[in-house]
């Protein structure tokens, strides 16, 4: 290649997404149905059991319809799922069939209520625990215990105590958020440099200031790598969390996809929830570029 | 009563390898002038570095205590300003940030133009004018201790305290910095109290100095008086004929004191005999006397 | 008194041996004195009467629990409006729940005066919980489950009542395609089964299915629980040999072409009750108009369902994503009864699944003998007292009757399974009757 230049990272990762399509379509294509070799009675039964469809010239073909349901489908299904929940994007077509806009709304304020809540919640307590050294080693115990715990395991207890499956599906993105920041808030502002907290301290600031104008920023770089992996964890827990609790939600529509064996409209959730934690997670990396300093 | 005092400070620290205590410094009394420009010299792990963050508050001395104007000082305050040896200065904010959190902390009822007038005062007097914006990352390590000193001496303290403030910086702008700690101290005259392992730099600086035994149970054997007339710069110093005379003698008491080996017998003499630490005063003793106490 | 006889579903006279324990509890409280105050308030006129009665009857259902004031209040105003409109019925995508979910769609709800929407629950144990902690007025459950319930056996007991059965078979042993030559139970051991819940007719029917044939169903099987969407899942990736599940997915294993129908319920116990419609008996008593407008729509949208001209309108109605999300063939296959049985064959039977609301008290003291037999209850149960209180069946009768349909002449009858006889009288002496069982 003469130098001077540049491969272009996109035209690679274009072409990489090229591949990917088109080995996807051939290895889920299927020979376009051929009628002979068949007795008219196996073509009724199959016609009767909705594997075929008469065309308008009278001859057969794969039911479309079928097509979703038959082992992985190709990436045209999963477009022409998309077309059609996206047309209805904003209808509600009953108490269980929101359009997907709807679902989304749900499913971010569900996270967003949750995550919210768990990381003021763990930003506090990090910051009491890694001020107090006595007090962060009597405590740190029970979180290495509970950290590890999957906060889908609680959602029984939760649903058992508080009732409302609502409620439920925020507390567990609560659990599945809180932990991780906890930890990390707790270690970054231990691990702050004795320095700045002498100085806070000769100049005799108020908690207040110290706590702003001190701990906060110089433990922000650490709390906001915690904050990252409490989202993505968090992230994680709300789908399965919107399974099992029945809450609408996309979560939810993955479900229910999969009760009708519909693969395409699986595939479609999950591209879903993929792109809402793409565009969460950019507004992060914003949130990060903020906060960090170099020493 | 001196304008600082440290009366029979006593410091144990718990023994790292197993139960009991070690004895860092024993019995250390000073006493420093309104005024005066003290430091302290010993090899490492002395406890000057304690000693220091004692007077300042931000340790706790296991015995004695700290006097200061007539009261006892405990705990932090803006009386004793500290300069770091790693600058401290809060990498998040910008230079002007970082010493007007020192002045509106000391000043609370300042306006903001008042804040600001003052702060950039300084700045210009370390020679940091321009750079009031720039965060510290973006500055060198003399840039930053001129920042530091900048903090320091804005907010006109009782006591300034300098932890080994030029350790971490490079040899040749080390010298620069030491006259401009000079011209910075003739003019608001702090009491000051200094930590260095340099020896030319507490020559060039001090009033007395003090030497510190090694530990455990370190003591200050002597204090030294630096009868090198005021004003004193770098290239004037070496001229004068006591400069090598009082630079010797510490040299000499260090290797005495040298940190991996045992005292000598004539070292542990001393130091069991006499208590009190011994003025060594090049004016005021004969020659003779000089190698006697040697 | 003997006007109310003649109007009443009961005859002692041309009854055997069965009694009719809820006309008597119905005796006790009427003639102590809700129809004594009705009749006197609404005066003697027939029509007054029949428009009388129907109010004490309705409120004699709850008369023992609600205050003698309450009552005289409820007697006095012949037709209930419901105390609140809007209501929550939760629902299992399956046919059996057909009536419970068509009553939106087709209008039976509203017919009725409610607001009503159905809400779709991911598994039985949600549902369970929906219904025991008020997130629904009202909930589509496997018949086991209110007398479960009611027990506290795998809950926190809370009384429910069952005024009406959804669906009368309509289930299957699907096996998966490879076991195309098994013929009886026996070439059955050693399979891993799927049933959709512990306390289900799939997993009493299975069992007893797999015992008459001499496998254990503890000892020479597996059976796990597993949602009826996971089956066809489990099924064609080979995880199981088979289940015994609600349609429509037995049909869809054949849609799938990864399944046969070996066997349909109605196999082995015709007219066996599967899925109910239940409410929590505090919702009953404290919104009873609301509870009885519900009964109502409900009873009437199961007949409905029942006729064999509508099936076709209702496997249309119930597919869509908002209810079954399922494909209307495979509805249509298991409502019409003429389906693939995915082993080349079409075959017709119309009564593969059928509705009809009486819950009898025999197959609840039926449910409950399996329960014992299988280890689910432990110690001695008073089977009548139970299966009265649970299974609300004269009730049922007196809406249907208001509604113009046929009615019962008895509680209780005895039913056929698998050839053997079951009279729900010799209840203890059925349960010990089985040569396999788990009760040690």
């Amino acid at each position: 290649m003469p130098s001077g230049t540049k491969s272009n990272p996109w035209l690679i990762s274009g072409f990489l997404l090229a591949v990917f399509l088109l080995g996807w379509h051939f290895f889920t294509m299927r020979p376009t149905f051929d009628s002979r070799g068949m007795t008219e009675e196996q073509l009724q039964m199959m016609e009767f059991n909705g594997d075929i469809v008469r065309t308008n010239d009278g001859g057969y073909t794969w039911n479309p319809e079928k097509e979703k349901v038959k082992g992985v489908p190709g990436p045209l299904a999963v477009l022409e799922k998309a077309r059609a929940e996206l047309g209805e994007a904003f209808e509600k077509k009953g108490t269980n069939d929101h359009g997907i806009a709807y679902l989304v709304a749900y499913t971010v304020s569900r996270f967003a209520a949750g995550f919210f809540a768990a990381s003021i919640v763990a930003i506090m307590l990090g910051i009491l625990l890694g001020l107090n050294k006595v007090l962060f080693r009597a405590v740190n115990p029970y979180i290495q215990i509970l950290k590890p715990i999957s906060p889908l395991a609680w959602m029984p207890l939760l649903l058992y105590t508080v009732k409302d499956p609502k409620w439920t599906a925020v507390l567990v993105v609560f659990m599945a958020a809180l932990w991780p920041t906890l930890a990390t808030t707790a270690f970054g502002v231990n691990s702050l440099r004795k320095d700045y907290l002498h100085v806070a301290a000769i100049l005799q600031l108020s908690w207040m200031k110290r706590l702003f104008k001190v701990i906060l920023p110089g433990a922000a770089p650490t709390i906001v790598n915690g904050l990252r992996i409490s989202f993505g964890s968090a992230l994680v827990a709300v789908v399965p969390a919107e399974m099992l609790l029945g809450e609408l939600g996309v979560g939810y529509l993955s479900w229910i996809e999969w009760n009708n064996l519909d693969i395409a409209g699986v595939i479609f959730a999950i591209l879903v929830v993929g792109f809402v934690g793409v565009i969460l997670d950019s507004g992060f990396n914003k949130l990060a570029g903020l906060v960090t300093y170099q020493e | 009563m001196a304008f600082l005092q440290v009366d029979h400070a006593t410091k144990y620290f718990p023994n790292p390898s197993g139960e009991g205590q070690v004895c860092i410094f024993k019995d250390v009394t000073i006493k420093i002038e309104k005024g005066e420009f003290v430091t302290t010299i010993g090899h490492s792990g002395c406890g000057k570095s304690t000693l220091l963050n004692i007077i300042a508050g931000l340790e706790t001395m296991s015995e004695g205590g700290v006097i200061l104007n007539g009261r006892e000082a405990s705990g932090p305050g803006l009386d004793r300003m500290v300069v770091f040896q790693n600058f401290a200065l809060m990498p998040w904010m910008t230079v002007f940030e970082n010493i007007a959190l020192a002045v509106r902390s000391a000043y609370p009822d300042w306006s903001r133009e008042q804040v600001t007038a003052h702060v950039h005062k300084y700045i210009a007097l370390v020679g940091l004018k321009g750079a009031e914006n720039k965060r510290p990352t973006a500055l060198s390590g003399g840039m930053k201790q001129r920042v530091g000193l900048a903090r320091a001496f804005s907010i006109e303290p009782k006591v300034l305290l300098l932890d080994e403030p030029f350790a971490q910086i490079d040899a040749l702008t080390r010298g620069v910095i030491q006259e401009e700690l000079i011209q910075m101290w003739n003019t608001s005259r702090n009491t000051v109290f200094m930590v260095t392992h340099d020896v030319d730099e507490a020559i060039l600086l001090s009033d007395r100095i003090m030497l510190m035994t090694n530990g455990p149970e370190a003591r200050i054997a002597e204090i030294v008086d630096v009868t090198v007339p005021r004003p004193r710069s770098r290239a004037t110093i070496i001229e004068h004929p006591h400069y090598y005379r009082i630079r010797n003698h510490i040299i000499h008491f260090l290797v005495r004191h040298a940190k991996h080996e045992p005292d000598s017998e004539a070292a542990s003499a001393e130091a069991s005999v006499s208590v009190a630490p011994v003025e060594v005063n090049f004016e005021k003793e004969s020659p003779r006397a000089q190698l006697t106490a040697l | 008194m003997s006007n109310r006889r003649s109007n009443s579903t009961d005859s002692t006279d041309r009854h055997e041996s069965v009694r009719l324990s809820s006309e008597q509890y119905f005796d006790r409280t009427v003639e102590q004195s809700v129809v004594a105050a009705v009749l006197q308030a609404t005066g003697p006129t027939r029509r007054q009467l029949l428009a009388g009665l129907g109010g004490a009857a309705l409120t004699a259902l709850i008369g023992e629990v609600l205050p003698f004031d309450k009552l005289k209040a409820f007697a006095a105003d012949p037709v209930g409006k419901p105390e609140k409109k809007d209501v929550v019925v939760g629902f299992i995508p399956i046919t059996c729940g057909t009536p419970i979910i068509m009553a939106e769609p087709l209008g039976f709800y509203k017919k009725h005066g409610l607001n009503a929407s159905v809400k779709r629950a991911a598994g039985w144990a949600m549902i369970r919980d929906w219904a025991v902690n008020k997130e629904v007025d009202a909930a589509h459950m496997l018949t086991p489950m209110p007398l479960a319930i009611t027990l506290g056996v795998g809950s926190v007991p809370t009384p429910i009542y069952m005024p009406a059965v959804e669906n009368i078979n309509g289930q299957a042993i699907t096996l998966h395609i490879k076991h195309k030559g098994v013929k009886t139970a026996a070439d059955m051991k050693g399979f891993r089964f799927c049933v959709p819940f512990d306390f289900s007719m799939h997993n009493y029917l299975l069992r007893y299915f797999l015992a008459e044939g001499g496998v254990h169903p503890d000892k020479d099987v597996q059976i796990r629980v597993v949602p009826p969407p996971e089956m066809v899942a489990n099924l064609k990736a080979g995880n199981v040999d088979g289940y015994l599940g609600p349609d429509p997915f037995n049909q869809r294993a054949v849609y799938e072409n990864v399944g046969f129908l070996y066997k349909l319920s109605r196999e082995i116990w015709d007219r066996h009750p599967c899925c109910a419609f239940t409410v929590t008996k505090e919702f009953a008593t404290t919104y009873p108009n609301t509870f009885l407008a519900m009964w109502k729509a409900i009873v009437d949208a199961t007949h409905y369902a029942s006729s064999a001209a509508h099936r076709k309108e209702i496997a249309a109605a119930i597919a869509p994503t908002n209810y079954l999300n399922q494909p209307v063939t495979v509805l249509e296959q298991v409502l019409t009864g003429t389906y693939a049985d995915g082993l080349g064959n079409i075959k017709k039977d119309p009564e593969r699944i059928d509705f009809d609301p009486y819950p009898w008290h025999s197959m609840a003291i039926w449910i409950m003998t399996q329960m014992k037999r299988w280890g689910h209850l432990k110690g001695d149960v008073n089977y009548k007292a139970v299966a009265e209180q649970v299974y609300r069946a004269a009730d049922c009768d007196r809406i249907a009757k208001e509604l113009g349909y046929p009615t019962h002449q008895a509680t209780s009858m005895k039913h056929t399974i698998m050839g053997k006889v079951f009279d729900p009288d010799q209840a203890d002496a059925y349960v010990k009757s089985f040569a396999i069982n788990s009760m040690a």
